[in-house]
């Protein structure tokens, strides 16, 4: 039997049952399974992750009435319809022309499922922008109040999330960090495990400076420090660009003072321009600088 | 829609197909469910003949099985009462749509041609967003790239009107500003930030350029002479390129992530890796940021091994 087939009446089989269905029972009823033990345990859960990662709502529950306790499995029909998103068409389209606009990283089976696949976009692709595995937990528990915990430089946050931002090629997340009682911003790319719900969110939504023109030596759990970087007239347009508000002298040069909270970011900031730029103090985070670059020569 | 489609795709499609199907009042058009679905023809008739014809649930008799009448242009599928309604959409699928969405809100913002586009999708991003929650509006926000000033209308303008422009531009792998004159192709925003591809009358050849390295433009009366035909990838290294290979700390991965190499052996508590360079001075930031946390291992000619120390030298020089 094609796996497909097998595939569709599994789902029948799952739809049609208002008790939960032992492995064996579906064994039994769907067909084309594997009669060898192993390799039909095999191919069953296969089939269970291939229709959850769909997003069938596949339910575990405990068979009544069996001793010892054995788990079956069912689909409710009202949650696997979920609930009263509908869309005109016009929306359709307009959704179809977005996602063909700007391309997500990743597989696309919204449209599909909305059967508003099609079309030629007769506009080209404009933008392409990463889709990371957490962002879709992260931007429904921001939706939804949740608080969220993950590892984050190697320790455990419980966050309540804000916002997810994309700038500057970077996913970004602004909440309310429980045990630091502060907001706080982190790349979602690096999250070191699985992001898991912490329950409600309480504290108010907040707003964190705009990650547009937040650089990177503003990240970081430290107090914040003035550090003053000096860039030369043929560079300073670029770094006024990155910079924003800054003005530049009579004689074309730049001058800022930046709050670093995060050193190696502003080291790495100020050696992005070569020798066009200098630390101008203060004087331990320029002899650090120095110090770093003596060591590479 | 390329390639062939998998079991898991043709699943997706079919649970959405067949609850559709059995509402038209006098079945589907073929061709419909091809659009609508993208579900290539001749895989949609076979699966349609091949495969739904014998779905149903246990025992598997005449009137346990779905009814299906395909005809030359039409099908016709009755009693499948357990796909009467089609799979939901899940929290990523709704994630997804609303960040593609908010992706384009951004770009219409400055583009008032489409602003009459964006009314159903507004509509749209509203449902998905009360679907996603209370706060649902506010939970996503895309920035496709950052533009000094009102370069990109400008140059959205100049390619509309097919007008060569004349840029400043700094040319960051090579650490020097150059002046060009270019038939301006399209702009297209990649990793977060956007990117003009033109032809350079200065190179006489297709190019790529950052549009927030552009120091300043000039849309000149001249009309363009070259049609750009490609140009949506931001870097493309070329086989003459000297090759660099590094061995990095676990903690520098993120050059792998960053940049684009041509073989990385990932094995062990250090990272190999081997990258084309397209200008010196790209390579010598890089160096200088990681510090201890790279090491450099072999470099074609004519750059050499000193590379890394000459660099820091002249940054040295600033200090003392």
């Amino acid at each position: 039997m094609d796996k497909l087939e097998r595939l569709l009446n599994l789902t029948a089989a799952l739809l049609n049952t208002d008790r939960p269905l032992t492995a064996e029972d579906l064994r039994a009823r769907v067909g084309g399974y594997p009669d060898e033990k192993s390799s039909f345990r095999r191919t069953f859960e296969r089939d269970k992750d291939d229709l959850r990662s769909m997003g069938v709502p596949l339910r575990v529950e405990v068979v009544p009435g069996i001793d010892p306790p054995i788990d079956g499995y069912r689909i409710d029909r009202e949650e696997y319809a979920g609930g009263e998103l509908h869309f005109e068409p016009d929306e359709l389209a307009a959704l179809n022309f977005a996602t063909n606009l700007v391309r997500l990283d990743g597989d696309e089976t919204a449209l599909v499922k909305l059967g508003a696949a099609g079309g030629s976009p007769a506009k080209e692709q404009v933008g392409r922008v990463p889709f990371p595995d957490a962002l879709a937990t992260l931007i429904s528990a921001a939706a939804d109040r949740q608080a969220v915990s993950f590892i984050y430089n190697g320790a455990e946050r419980t966050v309540e999330p804000w916002r997810l931002s994309f700038s500057r090629g970077h996913w970004y997340l602004s909440g309310w960090d429980r045990a630091r009682a502060a907001d706080r911003l982190y790349r979602v790319d690096r999250l070191g495990s699985d992001v898991t719900l912490a329950g409600e969110a309480v504290e108010p939504v907040g707003s964190i400076a705009d990650p547009l023109d937040l650089r990177s030596w503003e990240l970081g759990d430290g107090p914040a420090v003035e550090a003053t970087v000096r860039v030369d007239p043929d560079q300073a347009a670029f770094a006024q660009h990155i910079l924003g508000d800054v003005s530049l002298a009579d004689d074309g040069s730049l001058t800022a003072t930046l709050q670093v909270r995060n050193v190696e970011a502003f080291r790495s900031f100020v050696l992005s321009f070569l020798e066009h730029a200098e630390v101008i103090g203060p004087p331990q985070i320029r002899a650090d600088f120095i110090a770093w670059l003596e060591a590479q020569t | 829609m390329n390639g062939r489609l998998t079991a898991r795709d043709r699943l997706a499609r079919l649970l959405s197909v067949i609850p559709w199907v059995t509402q038209q009042v006098d079945g589907a058009r073929i061709d419909e469910i091809v659009e609508r679905y993208a579900y290539p023809r001749e895989q949609l008739l076979a699966d349609l003949q091949d495969i739904v014809f014998f779905v149903g649930v246990h025992p598997f008799t005449p009137d346990c099985l779905i009814e299906i009448e395909l005809g030359d242009d039409r099908v016709h599928i009755r009693y499948a009462d357990w796909f009467s309604r089609p799979l939901r959409l899940t929290v990523e699928d709704q994630a997804r749509l609303l960040t593609a969405g908010r992706s384009v809100l951004a770009l219409t913002e400055t583009d008032e041609s489409d602003h009459e586009a964006a009314s159903p999708l507004l509509r749209a991003l509203a449902k998905l967003s009360i679907a996603l929650g209370d706060e649902g509006s506010g939970a996503v926000d895309v920035r496709l790239g950052s533009a000094p000033g009102d370069t990109l209308g400008r140059l959205r303008e100049a390619i509309t009107e097919g007008r060569q422009v004349e840029l400043e531009y700094y040319a960051y792998g090579r650490d020097e500003l150059t002046h060009r004159r270019i038939d301006p192709g399209r702009l297209f925003s990649d990793q977060g930030n956007w990117y003009l591809s033109g032809w350079c009358h200065s190179a006489d050849g297709e190019r790529v350029f950052r549009v927030d390295r552009i120091k300043s433009m000039l849309v000149t009366a001249q009309s363009t002479e070259h049609t750009v035909i490609a140009g949506d990838t931001a870097f493309a290294p070329s086989g003459d390129d000297p090759r660099v290979q590094l061995r990095l700390k676990r903690d520098a991965r993120w050059v792998i992530e960053q940049y684009p190499f041509e073989s990385v052996d990932d094995r062990g508590d250090h990272l190999t890796v081997t990258m084309a360079v397209t200008a010196s001075p790209w390579l010598e930031r890089l160096l200088l940021r990681l510090g201890p946390a790279a090491e450099l291992l072999a470099i074609d000619s004519p750059l050499d091994l000193e590379l890394r120390r000459r660099a820091a030298d002249r940054v040295l020089n600033r200090y003392h």
